[in-house]
């Protein structure tokens, strides 16, 4: 079964279409990476699968029920944006709350739990006005995280984390997903991070999808190079164009990439033949940002 | 993923959706200053009123220590403050109180979380009915509190008809719910705009129209306007009777239904932010 379904979804605010057509599938227990420039319109597709808008158009399923369906509702963890906590209570009033709102019976113990998974529970008697934006962002993954949800709409959970805080965020949800009961839709601008954990991935455009796949479709279509340093960079670039069709500059690393060489050692020996001293050499595999900043500039 | 297996949701019962919600806002009620503030200006206000015109040298604004309660006949229209000035203020404090308090929902977010799990919007309009009409209906007990006590100290006359003086009591108690549903219904269409909700709680909170109205129509045809929540509010006073109350829970119902209607609606129609 799928945990979310979404056939020709559509928002519009007034004359504005935020979300056009929108088709989308995101198998139980994926790690499902929605990415997409700002104002594509993830938000507000992670917001009408929220019920936290009204769709003007088009369908949304939740393992195999209507989103607006109280069952299943109560069966989301959400981080949309920033979490929803009141200023003036500590994090654990404020987690309380939560636990209350889901009616689970034992709150205290779950919120304990909860905490110690984030690595919140020294600062539970902190007012949530005085946490950190890292701080914040970790209550309210937490918050998302109680009640053990089925499906988890996380936007933007990493802004604000350090790399601790990445990394604890990557542990618990690869953890999450494990049995195959957990799904988690998460967008995020931060791509090499959100590479390192997502199974599936949506990218969204002017709202509409323009492609999904899993992450070993996205492994396929992402080459990999032969990097290389030289001390004359010119006249290895101009040996390596007579050899190879495809030699590419990356301006910000200083390296030269060469795209259809076999291995790297016969790279090595054009540039040998041709008195050219290599530096440093390595291969390496286009990752997710460059794959998405190609496709938007339209680059295969 | 290969070991996905078929995944079963429990419906929640009216019940436990309302427990939820209603824990929530209980929860919060309990934990946020603001709410025994607003017991201790309910308590304070009239300790202050009955206190100052009593010891003052001019004449006292009230000849009997429970008009701080409610005046002795219903007066839609009065002449001095004194007539005004009475448990019914109660209902401004709440009105400013409700704002603060849904205006918190919306301005700290966490509206998202509670219609993530309740996609059933009747259940916030209810549960924050049901909140803010306790907190008043407890406002009104601090105020009865501050005004005997004031009246106490200051050794004026506690003369009273103790049954109409229960009914009263009892009667605008019970307007708080149709008071709260108000507020409420207010406060969700106007979400957005946190002094404009305060505002509008506070216009309608001092019962301008229908003191508007009452001018214009007399105060002897004036009992048509019990239909109204400040019309019943005025009517529950010191020569009340059973009747009274019957038509104050019937008005305080009718229209706690209406508003949570409209509230319903206007929520379902609406983004959240």
């Amino acid at each position: 079964m799928d945990a979310i379904v979404i056939r020709n979804l559509s928002k519009s605010f007034g004359q504005k279409q935020a979300v056009s057509g929108l088709n989308m599938t995101v198998p139980a227990g994926a790690i499902y990476g929605f990415i997409g420039e700002n104002g594509s319109g993830k938000s507000t597709t992670e917001k009408m699968i929220c019920g936290l808008i009204p769709k003007s158009e088009g369908s949304i399923r939740i393992f195999g029920n209507d989103h607006t369906d109280a069952k299943v509702r109560a069966g989301i963890g959400v981080l949309i944006e920033a979490p929803g906590c009141f200023p003036g209570l500590t994090v654990w009033n404020n987690m309380m709350l939560q636990a209350t709102n889901l009616g689970l019976e034992n709150a205290e113990e779950q919120v304990r739990a909860t905490l110690k998974l984030v690595r919140m529970e020294g600062s539970a008697s902190n007012k949530y006005k005085n946490c950190s934006l890292g701080m914040k962002q970790r209550i309210g993954i937490a918050m998302a995280l109680l009640g053990d949800p089925k499906l988890l709409v996380l936007d933007e959970p990493l802004n604000g984390l350090d790399a601790d805080g990445m990394r604890i965020m990557r542990e618990v949800l690869t953890d999450i997903v494990k049995d195959g009961e957990h799904t988690v839709l998460i967008s995020s601008h931060l791509l090499p991070e959100l590479q390192k954990i997502a199974t599936h991935y949506g990218i969204i455009r002017h709202g509409r999808m323009i492609r999904e796949m899993t992450a070993e479709e996205l492994s396929e279509d992402c080459p990999t190079f032969v990097a290389l340093r030289a001390a004359d960079m010119r006249r290895a670039r101009s040996v390596l164009n007579l050899h190879y069709a495809r030699v590419e500059e990356d301006i910000e690393r200083e390296y030269l990439r060469v795209y259809d060489a076999e291995s790297p050692e016969e790279v090595v020996k054009h540039l040998y033949d041709n008195s050219v001293t290599v530096s440093e050499l390595f291969t390496e595999r286009i990752g997710l940002e460059e794959y998405y900043i190609n496709l938007m500039e339209g680059r295969k | 993923m290969n070991n996905t297996r078929e995944i079963k949701f429990e419906s929640p019962s009216f019940y436990q959706r309302l427990r939820g919600m209603l824990g929530v806002d209980f929860y919060r009620l309990f934990h946020t200053p603001l709410y025994y503030i607003f017991l201790a200006i309910a308590a304070i206000i009239p300790a202050m009123i009955l206190g100052m015109t009593t010891v003052e040298g001019g004449a006292p604004l009230y000849s009997n220590t429970w008009n701080i309660v409610a005046a002795d006949t219903p007066l839609y229209v009065f002449n001095e403050i004194g007539e005004y000035a009475n448990m019914n203020m109660v209902f401004i404090f709440g009105g400013i109180m409700v704002s603060i308090f849904i205006g918190h929902d919306y301005g700290s977010g966490y509206v998202k979380q509670l219609f993530t799990s309740h996609p059933k919007k009747q259940d916030y309009m209810l549960s924050k009915t049901i909140t803010c009409a306790f907190s008043m209906a407890c406002m009104c007990v601090t105020y009865l509190i501050g005004g005997v006590t004031a009246g106490l100290f200051t050794g004026a006359d506690m003369t009273v008809n103790v049954g109409s003086l229960i009914i009263a009591i009892l009667g605008k108690m019970v307007m708080s719910l149709g008071w709260a549903s108000l507020y409420t219904f207010l406060n969700v269409i106007f979400r957005k705009y946190f002094g404009i909700s305060i505002a509008s709680s506070f216009f309608f909170g001092t019962g301008i129209l229908i003191i508007g109205a009452a001018a214009v129509i007399g105060n002897s045809s004036s009992a048509l306007l019990n239909i109204f929540l400040y019309g019943s509010s005025v009517n529950a006073c010191l020569s009340s009777n059973i009747f009274t109350l019957i038509i104050c829970v019937l008005v305080s119902v009718g229209w706690t239904l209406v508003y949570n209607l409209l509230g319903t609606l206007v929520l379902s129609k609406s983004d959240v932010y």
